[in-house]
Formats: C-alpha cells, sequence, structure tokens
C-alpha cells in the first residue's frame, strides 16, 4: 500500500536521508531499525507529513503524498504515535482520543472507538478525564497509540513506542501492537529494542546514517553482518 | 492622609471593575492571538481605535445608534484581522518580530486616524452617555455597563467555545503541538485565520466600548497597552478568561489606589503586579 522511493530529506542545509526507499504492503508489519540518528524518526514523520521531504516519491495506495499539505496526510489511512509521544499535555485523555478522530470520518463512530481503545488498554480507561501529563510514561504511550488508533488507520507508525518504558510494560506494549497487526493495520514499528522488533515482523529494513542498508525478512536481516556491526560495531573488535 | 468613605470606595471599586471589563476585553483578543498563534499583535490596539473612530463618525455625524454600528464593525475587523494574519504568516515571523511588525502598522493606522479625524479630542454624545442607572447609594453609568456585559458574555462564551467544540479542541492542540495536530487532520493555517478573525472581531467590539465611554485622540492608542499587557501576562496567555478577571483586579487595585492615595499612583499598580508576577513565575511567557 505504501511506497516509497529515492526519498531525500534535509534539516535546513544538513541531509538526513539520502535515496530511502521502502514499501508496505496490506496489513504487514514491518520493522525499521537502525543506530540513534541513523534516520529513523525523520522517516516516520515524512510519512507522517510531519516533516517535508527535499525529493523523491511517496504514494500510498498509487495515491501522490508529495503533493499533499500535511493535514491531509491522514485521509490516506496514516497515523502517527509520534517519538516521545507528544501528547497534548493540557488537555485531557479523552480530548487527546477525540483528535485522534479529528477527521469527520472517524468522528462519528468515535464513542465506539474510545472504548475500543480501554478494552486495549483497560489503564487508560479510569484516566479519561485526567490531564494526559499527569500519566505515567506507559499510560502516555497508550494513549498516544489509542490517540492513533482513533483515526482508524490503515497504516500505523510507531516511533520507539517502547521508549522508557518498564519491561513489563515494554512486554505489554507489544502485546497491543500484535493484536492491531492481527486486526488487518498495517504497522511501521521503529525500535532501538532490535531483537523484538525482528521478532514481531514480517519484514525489516536497517537504515544506518540515512540510508537503507539492509531490507528483507526479520530473520534474513537479523543475521546481516550489517546489523551486527551497526550495533556492536563499536565495541566488538 | 483621611480615609474616604465607605461609598466612595464602593464606587472606586465599581468603576475599577469597569475601567477592568474594557482592559479584559482589549486583552481578550490579544491573548488569543498572543497564545494560539504566537503573534504578539499590538495592532490589536490600533484597530480597536480604528473601530472606536468609526463608530463615533456613523453614531456622531451618521446619526446611527452606536451600538448598531456592529453590525458594520464586526465583520469588518474579523476581515481586516484575517488579511493582518494572512499577510504575517507569509513571513513566518518569531513572537517578537511579529511584535515589530504590528508596531510598524500600528503607526501607519495612527496616521491614518491623524489624517481623517485630524489629532483633536473626539467625543460620542450617544443616547447612553446621559443615562446613569443608581442603585443602592451607587451611579451605574450605562456605556461602562454595557461593556461590560459584553466583556464577561464574550470571555465566557470563548472559554466555553474553547472547552467543548471540536473547533476549540482543534485550537488548543494546535497551540501545543502543530505539527502533530496537523497529523490527525487540523489545518492549521485555516485555523490561525480563523483565530485572527475572532481576534479582529473582538478589536472591533473593544472599540465601540471605547467609542462609548472615552474621549479619543490618535495618541491615546498608546496609553492602553501597557495596562493591557499586564492583564494578558497575569491572565495567562492564550486563556479566554484571564484577562477579563486579571483586568478587573487591576482596574479595581488602580480606582482604589486612586481614591486613597491620588490618582498619580494609579498607573503604578498595574505595574508593580506585572512586575511581581514575572519575578515570582520565572519560566512562564
Ligand atoms: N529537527 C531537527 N533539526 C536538525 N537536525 C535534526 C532534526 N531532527 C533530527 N536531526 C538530525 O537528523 C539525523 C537523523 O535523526 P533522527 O531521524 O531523529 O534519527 P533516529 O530517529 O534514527 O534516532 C540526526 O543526525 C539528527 O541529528
Ligand atoms: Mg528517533
Amino acid at each position: 500500500m505504501l511506497e516509497v522511493r529515492g526519498l531525500c530529506v534535509r534539516y535546513g542545509a544538513a541531509p538526513a536521508l539520502w535515496n530511502v526507499s521502502l514499501t508496505i504492503g496490506d496489513g504487514e508489519l514491518v520493522s525499521l531499525v537502525g543506530p540513534n540518528g541513523a534516520g529513523k524518526t525523520t522517516l516516520v514523520n515524512a510519512i507522517a507529513g510531519v516533516h517535508k521531504p527535499a525529493s523523491g516519491q511517496m504514494t500510498i495506495d498509487g495515491r501522490d503524498l508529495m503533493a499533499l499539505p500535511a493535514h491531509r496526510f491522514c485521509e490516506s489511512g496514516i497515523a502517527l504515535v509520534p517519538e516521545g509521544r507528544r501528547l497534548f499535555a493540557r488537555m485531557s485523555v479523552r480530548e487527546n482520543l477525540e483528535i485522534g478522530a479529528y477527521r469527520v470520518a472517524a468522528r462519528i463512530e468515535r464513542e465506539a472507538a474510545i472504548e475500543g481503545v480501554c478494552a486495549l488498554f483497560p489503564a487508560v480507561r479510569d484516566k479519561l478525564d485526567h490531564p494526559a501529563a499527569s500519566l505515567s510514561g506507559g499510560q502516555q504511550q497508550m494513549v498516544a497509540i489509542g490517540r492513533a488508533l482513533m483515526a482508524k488507520p490503515r497504516l500505523l507508525l510507531l516511533d520507539e513506542p517502547s521508549l522508557g518504558l518498564s519491561p513489563l510494560m515494554v512486554h505489554a506494549m507489544f502485546g497491543a501492537i500484535r493484536d492491531v497487526h492481527a486486526a488487518g493495520t498495517a504497522v511501521l514499528l521503529v525500535e532501538q529494542n532490535v531483537a523484538m522488533a525482528l521478532d514481531i515482523a514480517d519484514r525489516a529494513y536497517l537504515l544506518e546514517e540515512g540510508r537503507i542498508v539492509a531490507k528483507g525478512a526479520a530473520s534474513d536481516v537479523r543475521d546481516h553482518p550489517d546489523l551486527r556491526r551497526a550495533y556492536l560495531g563499536a565495541t566488538e573488535q | 492622609m483621611t480615609l474616604p468613605s465607605a461609598t466612595l470606595l464602593a464606587q472606586s471599586a465599581l468603576s475599577g471593575i469597569f475601567i477592568g471589563s474594557l482592559y479584559g476585553l482589549l486583552g481578550l483578543g490579544l491573548s488569543l492571538s498572543w497564545g494560539l498563534l504566537h503573534v504578539i499583535n499590538l495592532a490589536h490596539f490600533a484597530f480597536a481605535f480604528l473601530a472606536a473612530y468609526l463608530c463615533y463618525q456613523l453614531a456622531s455625524v451618521g446619526g446611527v445608534d452606536p451600538l448598531l454600528t456592529l453590525v458594520l464593525i464586526v465583520p469588518l475587523f474579523a476581515a481586516l484581522g484575517i488579511a493582518v494574519q494572512w499577510l504575517l504568516a507569509r513571513f513566518s515571523l518569531s513572537p517578537l518580530n511579529s511584535l515589530l511588525a504590528t508596531f510598524g502598522l500600528t503607526a501607519i493606522v495612527e496616521a491614518g486616524i491623524q489624517g481623517y479625524w485630524t489629532a483633536d479630542f473626539r467625543k460620542l454624545e450617544s443616547v447612553y452617555a446621559g443615562e446613569k442607572l443608581r442603585i443602592g447609594g451607587l451611579f451605574v453609568p450605562i456605556p461602562e455597563l454595557i461593556t461590560l456585559a459584553l466583556a464577561v458574555a464574550l470571555s465566557f462564551g470563548i472559554y466555553a467555545a474553547m472547552r467543548h467544540t471540536r473547533l476549540g479542541r482543534a485550537l488548543r492542540a494546535l497551540a501545543e503541538d502543530a505539527p502533530i495536530a496537523a497529523a490527525f487532520g487540523i489545518n492549521a493555517q485555516a485555523h490561525a485565520l480563523a483565530i485572527a478573525g475572532v481576534s479582529g472581531a473582538l478589536a472591533g467590539i473593544a472599540g465601540v466600548c471605547l467609542a462609548l465611554s472615552f474621549t479619543l485622540t490618535p495618541s491615546s492608542i498608546y496609553a492602553w497597552v501597557g495596562v493591557v499587557f499586564a492583564a494578558v501576562m497575569l491572565g495567562g496567555l492564550g486563556s479566554a478568561l484571564g484577562p477579563l478577571f486579571a483586568g478587573a483586579a487591576i482596574g479595581v487595585s488602580e480606582a482604589v489606589t486612586m481614591a486613597v492615595a491620588s490618582p498619580s499612583w494609579a498607573p503604578i499598580v498595574s505595574f508593580t503586579l506585572l512586575i511581581a508576577l514575572l519575578l515570582l513565575r520565572p519560566g512562564r511567557t
């Protein structure tokens, strides 16, 4: 469904992505791994419309994304769980979820969708009327995922959802991602936790210094020498 | 120093609430554009005065009821607000640069007012000006009462809209994190224009209130800037109710200071409050 071809992204004059190509099929779970500063967030944000690429192509179901203004990316069924969650801190949890269902199409079913989020993350139910800022890190991550699910996405972009969470919470988070995927939603998962990310994924990409250096079935990427180098290079002699 | 009578104090407090409600009304549009658009729109004051002169012209010369001029002034100044925001957005200015740019605009509007209406005093002699209610021992002038009613209704109305409508939620989300709000389908540019339109309309309404109660000169635009900024910063940027309450607090402190000390002390009050606040709450802008 998503096709990215020859994407180049810059921050001012500094290039962050070079000629990146990536595809995600309907309902597929794809992991994007790579060391810190590789450009994973940059790529995910470009796909969500948060940061405009300098050049390249992006299409979803053949529809051109490059020409769209930021607020129209979600019409194509893309929803983002951004790095660091970026909840609307001063708004209540319920209001955050309602922003997720801002689009008219998603808005109609928003009460049922809030119920769905509470079913996936029972801890959220008691917090609906609390300010988002008052929640724990794990609960905030649940709300960030819930907010994206409220948009009824066909492609969910998850940027480091396990960052800063306790091992127990990480486990719960991966369980939820598996559930969302099982329900038919395509997922692009960015993770520092490479083992778990490759475990859960159908396919994977390895990004290093703004370039895709390996891609293929998750099991192949796991055994790829570049992966070992990317993560162990500094310590392996 | 002799203490003034209870009646005089109560009358002072009441007039403080009245003038404070005008501070709040002027501050409301300023606060929305500062807090939600990150534009410090100094031209808000100039637009309010332009609306005041327009109201004066239509009412004094044209014989129109001053309140009826709102029918023309509200859409006109909403459009003006939108036009200015559209221009500012093309240059993506920092808040400080927006202050400088709108300062320039203020000077232009002031010159325009001076060119058309001259620097002479202008006072609207409306049907409302002579009327006074008497409640208990207190005099309640009608123009000030109209200002208070408008300020309260608009502040609470906008507060409720920000909290309970889809548009209000979208605006608060944009103010907190515009790129993420946009990723969920909220059109930042369109909403910025909407806020600017509301803010412009508020400048127009505040201008009509100015014309109802005050003698107008072009240079008195600047007399309002300091105290209204104080009300906006005390009330919290982007807050709908803050400017009203902070404005009333400043107005009452000023009026009571005038009654117990001397009128020359009054302006010091708002700035002392503002400086105290900035010192006590560092890191807040
Ligand atoms: N807002 C920004 N402005 C300038 N440079 C940035 C910005 N965000 C990221 N970068 C740079 O782009 C590169 C990729 O960053 P990022 O996409 O955050 O990597 P990752 O998510 O893989 O850790 C890094 O070199 C980073 O310093
Ligand atoms: Mg990142």
